[in-house]
């Protein structure tokens, strides 16, 4: 009750800001020569696009300001889509799961890839990404992925799992750390049951499968630090990960390798998108076209920033560090992307995973 | 001077107003409304009673709230009656670690205890030299290791209400008692339990409601067995922005809770006059 509450109030005074930042900023616009144009972005906090490194140089070569204002989720960031006003936003950040939406309301301009000098140099697979598509016209760009996968201690474990069958696994009962959220779990056993993760066919194997897996595990957890306290002190060999915080905790001397087996594991990706009436689309596309470009993608991703959708940056990234992220090409063409999905079947999805946890 | 008595009352009441009522009746107003967006419906309410596992959890979170609540009572008791009776200077100090842990966020509280009885954590080691235990406990991620959480979290509450009962408690009628020559077991059964039972059921109160709602003890401490209806209100609001589901399950509780509060009340007022 409480977090609808504040969710109400920061929602109101973020529209209440917005208005009156767009009123100055338009205003100002016109009357000054000396006034910068402001590119309106919404992304995630320290995700790339906001690193201050990043902003100087983009600023100085465009001659322009960067107003970044950040997201605490993406449904959040659906509503701000549908409640701001045109040219409040220039470019936003949204994933698979919302952008059909976005897309059908009409929220989202159709992009021209030809404005895109770095489009060419993607993997073929995130041109022809198909939430980013409506009718053959393209709305958005892939910018990053990633996945959720195994990790495993490698000091138990000497051979890498093979199938995520490995999370279902007696031999490991007790030392397991699986995730507690109903998507990776409905995806998770539906790979091991062999039947399509986006489109499970048979919900109630599902169902029995995870009842019959709650007993192998030591916990499940929730937050990526969680994890990597289990692991850091012993309590688990391996669980259901992410790539990034897998490749983290590798930086961090873990005896950590992450594996996207090969009957396939989840994967996700974030788009950039340009709203419909954003007032600076050029600028917009210039913005785009820096993020998806090789030299920026490579610098985030060896830094530890999820994987490029730059062929050229995936392949200049030590192949050894990429292979233990999950990032080399093998790996990209076995996950399973997250689809959208409509409120009802997410209902059902978290409906299930709360009776396997009531079990 | 009755008027301006009002007026003092005005601003706490227009606080109280929109910061409470008015979200509690934006909260009713979403949970009686489809997630389709049509209109008056019951059927978050009525999807809560015919799903099991709905009330198998909510079962299971009213018995963890008795199990913490007695266990409370019983641990809070003697301590308060000590600390009001038989301490003098000392009792500040007790008070003093009895408030600290308020202190602390609650979060770094439930990571104290993961800590602590984790497989080979202190717990399990200092009962493995007194020679209590062999071997591995396995303490973690149960039920008991939620209920302990959540002992930690309530039982101060529980000892402050009772020592404020019985501090008030005059000493003269316990003078009085045994130069009427009633053993000490038969003063205290007649006169001090009977006095301080109103600080024991505002204690109870303070100990069972918030304990339905919890979600962060149990999920942490409980591992794959500590998902609770407070779990379930947590995930609707932010894993699938259910929030006329879970608005309805929010209110449900609140009417648990509320005749729960009823019949302790009514418990309590046969110690009253």
């Amino acid at each position: 009750m409480k977090c609808k509450k504040l969710l109400v109030g920061a929602l109101a005074l973020s529209m209440v800001l917005s208005m009156a930042a767009c009123g100055s900023s338009s205003g100002e616009k016109d009357a000054k020569d000396g006034e910068k144009t402001k590119l309106y972005v919404v992304n995630w906090k320290d995700y790339g696009s906001d690193d201050a490194d990043f902003i100087a140089a983009f600023e100085e070569e465009y001659n322009c300001e960067i107003v970044n204002t950040y997201m605490s989720s993406e449904e959040e960031l659906l509503t701000k889509l549908r409640t701001s006003k045109e040219g409040d936003i220039d470019v936003c950040l949204p994933n698979c799961t919302i952008l059909p939406a976005a897309i059908n309301e009409g929220l989202l301009e159709q992009v021209d890839t030809s404005k895109l000098t770095n489009f060419d140099s993607m993997f073929e697979r995130f041109k022809t990404q198909k939430e980013c598509f409506k009718d053959d016209k393209m709305y958005a760009v892939p910018f990053v992925w990633g996945s959720t996968a195994i990790a495993y201690n490698t000091e138990v474990i000497k051979e890498a799992p093979k199938s995520m069958s490995a999370l279902f696994d007696k031999a490991y009962a007790g030392k397991i750390a699986f995730r507690d959220d109903y998507n990776d779990a409905v995806m998770s056993a539906a790979i091991v049951l062999g039947q399509d993760p986006n489109n499970p066919s048979d919900l109630d194997a599902i169902k029995a499968k995870l009842i019959e897996q709650k007993a192998l595990n030591k916990t499940y957890w929730k937050t990526g630090d969680e994890f990597s306290k289990l692991f850091a002190g012993k309590q688990i060999d391996l669980g259901l990960m992410w790539s990034g915080q897998a490749a983290a905790m590798k930086k961090d001397n873990q005896p950590i390798s992450f594996v996207v087996p090969e009957d396939g594991a989840i994967g996700w990706v974030d788009n950039w998108a340009i709203p419909s009436g954003s007032q600076n689309k050029d600028l917009a596309y210039a913005f785009i076209d820096w993020m998806i470009s090789k030299d920026f993608q490579y610098n985030w991703a060896s830094k530890g920033g999820p994987a490029p959708v730059n062929q050229a940056a995936a392949e200049a990234i030590d192949p050894e560090y990429a292979a233990s992220a999950g990032m080399d090409e093998a790996s990209l063409n076995r996950l399973y992307f997250m689809e959208y999905r409509t409120d009802e079947v997410k209902n059902t999805w978290n409906e299930l995973w709360t009776e396997v946890k009531a079990e | 001077m009755k008027n301006n008595k009002r007026v003092m009352t005005l601003p706490g009441m227009a606080v109280l107003f929109f910061c409470a009522i008015v979200p509690l009746f934006i909260m009713l107003a979403y949970s009686f409304q489809s997630d389709s967006g049509t209109g008056f419906t019951l059927e978050n309410y009525s999807r809560f009673f015919t799903k099991t596992f709905y009330l198998t959890l909510t079962l299971r979170t009213i018995v963890n709230s008795l199990l913490v609540t007695v266990i409370s009572l019983l641990l809070s008791y003697p301590l308060a009656y000590i600390m009001a009776k038989h301490l003098k200077g000392l009792k500040n100090i007790v008070m003093v670690l009895l408030i600290i842990p308020f202190f602390t966020n609650q979060l770094v509280r439930v990571y104290s205890w993961l800590i602590f009885l984790q497989d080979g954590g202190v717990f399990e080691r200092l009962m493995n030299t007194l020679g209590l235990v062999d071997g591995t406990m396995g303490l973690l991620y149960t039920r008991a290791a939620v209920i302990i959480g959540l002992i930690h979290a309530f039982f101060p509450y529980m000892v402050i209400t009772i020592y404020m009962a019985l501090e008030r408690l005059d000493n003269s009628l316990l003078e009085a008692s045994s130069c009427l020559g009633a053993s000490k077991t038969t003063t205290f059964f007649r006169v001090v339990l009977p006095m301080s039972m109103p600080g024991v059921i505002t204690g109870i109160m303070i100990v069972f409601v918030p304990c339905l709602g919890t979600f962060v003890e149990p999920r942490i401490l409980g591992g794959v067995n500590g998902t609770v209806i407070g779990t379930v209100i947590e995930d609707q609001f932010f894993e699938i922005y259910g929030w006329n589901f879970g608005a309805a399950i929010a209110f449900i509780l609140l009417a648990m809770v509320l005749v729960s509060m009823a019949a302790i009340n009514r418990l309590g007022r046969r110690y009253e006059g």
